[in-house]
């Protein structure tokens, strides 16, 4: 048990290794250097020959690319994601509190999410075929072929323009408590669970649907036990393994939700950030956001992983 | 085919997809106004002349709509292609070599996971720039991970297959066997994961230019129109409406007939296309 652990660890950390290497090279080594994706060709065409020189070796940037690479994982092992290219702050200082915002809204959206979707597939998996079931496959599919920008954007219309019931953006700042800043944003909190609701709803009926059709559920069925009791107390613990695995592969897409249902909504987080930093080609903050977001959602990932051996003994084998 | 037209969700989703692209492709010859000329009357609420009005810099909304799906359509079409084509070559390389570079592929889906879809384009953007061809290669990696998975799950099970069997002891290269024995049998496969990566292309692509990180303007574009709408939500409601309207009906559509065209096939699509 404890080697698996460790082992899942390991996995996880070569992962993140990979990911940060992938970040440095896609971003720094390419196509030129981050001085001249930072400015434009015009002002590099005005800036003397030594002057460029000059910045080139403030930043560092006239060093070989090996060199650079083993500073940047470095500087990652003593969290220190270096500095901004043009007004020289420390980007863990930009990224910090943007990124305390996003996973708070992460992280309520699965709170609130994956308990509805379980309701809303046990449902539909106890009406499998029937009129319910249908519906639900249906208005999933529909919900998760509506881009959350869409959904935010009709929520708006709806309730914040229509039906004056909630402000259209949010107006609490990036450094207000959480709770503060989740009380003001529940077009946006409504718009990232909807999408998940339909994704994690749909999954999670295709292992309820599976579990039922086991070989123990047909056995429990024989001893005259109710459809409905056998679906709570033994196919429900036992879809909870799927369950997991589906939260965890949705982790990812999740943050791209939230990314954009902050935009929509003004929300303060990684999002805006993430946007300001590729439009004026900040290479460290683009590098920082996502290294930050790759690093939740390995470790969300790890954490269901974990989960999934706790509950399902035949993972502990072999 | 057949199959696929008997089940009415797949025929709504053909129908609306071949709309769509009807549209798209007709949009030169049907649009009242060329989709970037500047009318001089800005922010007309729609009229006989101005079907959806006009935007704030003045451009008719109806033809912009018309226009509106052609470069998103044809980045999400173009990536699912690469996705596939190249997804399945991989995945099925990797289910007839198998060993060390099997490991390594592996590594690197399992570490697409982790990475957002919304970062990883991000951080393309940021190297390489902001243009077409960068996103369809973005997006087109990004999407291609998937396709690994399932080809070469899939290419693992053919490998035990008989037939299979006797092609490699008649001495046929690898390539032979991966390009006669396995690549058709994933035929179906790739039909279907052609079209979740493809409705799941479009709406990243969306996305990205809502974001102001996709196409980029004066294009006309669906997730730009959104953008450049969504302050005058309360006085012209059509112009974000209308192109949000088209982008969900066309990923419905892919999505419907992607699941019509699975279940006709009989795979398994119950798998997220993952946004």
């Amino acid at each position: 048990m404890i080697s698996l652990v460790l082992r899942r660890g390991a996995l996880s950390l070569v992962t993140l290794f990979l990911l940060a290497s992938f970040i440095f090279f896609a971003t720094e080594v390419l196509p030129g250097d981050a001085l001249d994706v930072s400015l434009s060709a015009d002002e590099i065409a005005m800036m003397p020959p030594e002057v460029l020189a000059r910045r080139r070796a403030e930043l560092g940037l006239d060093r070989p690319i090996l060199e650079r690479y083993t500073s940047f994982l470095g500087g990652l092992l003593r969290f220190d994601l270096g500095r901004t290219i043009i007004t020289r702050a420390p980007v863990a200082d930009i990224v910090a509190m943007p990124l305390r915002n996003s996973v708070a809204l992460a992280g309520l959206t699965l709170l609130l999410a994956l308990p509805v979707a379980l309701a809303i597939a046990m449902a539909a998996a106890q009406a499998k075929g029937r009129l319910l079931d249908n519906a639900v496959s249906g208005a999933a599919i529909i919900g998760y072929s509506i881009p959350e920008f869409v959904t935010g954007l009709l929520l708006i219309a709806v309730f914040a323009v229509w039906w004056p019931l909630f402000p259209a953006t949010i107006t609490a700042s990036t450094d207000d408590p959480l709770s503060v800043l989740l009380a003001a944003a529940p077009l946006a909190v409504a718009t990232t669970i909807i999408g998940s609701i339909a994704y994690l709803g749909r999954i999670l009926r295709v292992g309820l649907i599976e579990v039922m059709a086991a070989d123990f559920v047909e056995r429990l069925h024989l001893s005259g036990i109710p459809r409905w009791r056998i679906l709570w107390l033994h196919a429900l613990p036992a879809a909870m393994i799927p369950g997991l695995s589906a939260a965890a592969l949705y982790a990812a897409s999740l943050v791209s939700g939230v990314v954009v249902v902050e935009l929509v909504f003004a929300y303060p987080g990684i999002g805006a950030e993430l946007v300001r930093a590729v439009t004026r080609r900040e290479v460290h903050v683009v590098q920082a956001i996502a290294l930050a977001a790759a690093v939740c959602v390995v470790l969300f990932n790890l954490a269901a992983d974990l989960g999934i051996v706790a509950l399902d003994p035949r993972t502990r084998r072999s | 085919m057949t199959a696929l037209l008997r089940r009415p969700a797949a025929l709504l989703g053909l129908l609306l997809v071949a709309t769509h692209l009807v549209v798209a492709i007709s949009a030169p010859w049907i649009a009242p106004f060329a989709p970037t000329s500047l009318l001089d009357a800005p922010l007309e609420p729609p009229n006989a002349t101005y079907w959806l009005g006009t935007d704030d810099l003045g451009r008719d909304a109806f033809s912009r709509l018309l226009w509106g799906g052609r470069v998103a359509m044809l980045v999400a079409f173009a990536a699912g292609a690469v996705a596939v084509l190249g997804g399945a070559l991989l995945g099925l390389f990797a289910a007839h070599r198998r060993g060390s570079f099997d490991d390594v592929l592996m590594r690197l889906v399992e570490m697409k996971l982790a990475v957002p879809t919304i970062l990883f384009v991000a951080i393309f953007v940021t190297g390489f720039g902001q243009s077409v061809p960068v996103l369809i290669v973005a997006v087109g990696i990004i999407q291609m991970m998937g396709v690994v998975r399932t080809t070469r799950a899939a290419g693992i099970v053919l490998m035990e297959q008989g037939y299979v069997r006797a092609a490699q002891l008649n001495g046929e290269s690898g390539a032979t066997i991966i390009l006669r024995e396995l690549l058709p049998n994933v035929a179906d496969l790739m039909a279907v994961e052609f079209a979740l990566r493809a409705s799941s292309a479009l709406l990243l692509v969306s996305a990205l230019s809502f974001l102001g990180l996709g196409i980029s303007p004066p294009t006309p574009d669906w997730g730009l129109m959104v953008e450049d709408g969504m302050a005058l939500l309360e006085s012209e409601p059509a112009l974000v409406l209308a192109p949000a309207l088209c982008i969900a009906t066309l990923v419905l559509g892919i999505n419907l007939a992607a699941e019509g065209l699975s279940d006709a096939l009989g795979l398994d699509a119950a798998r997220g296309g993952g946004g």
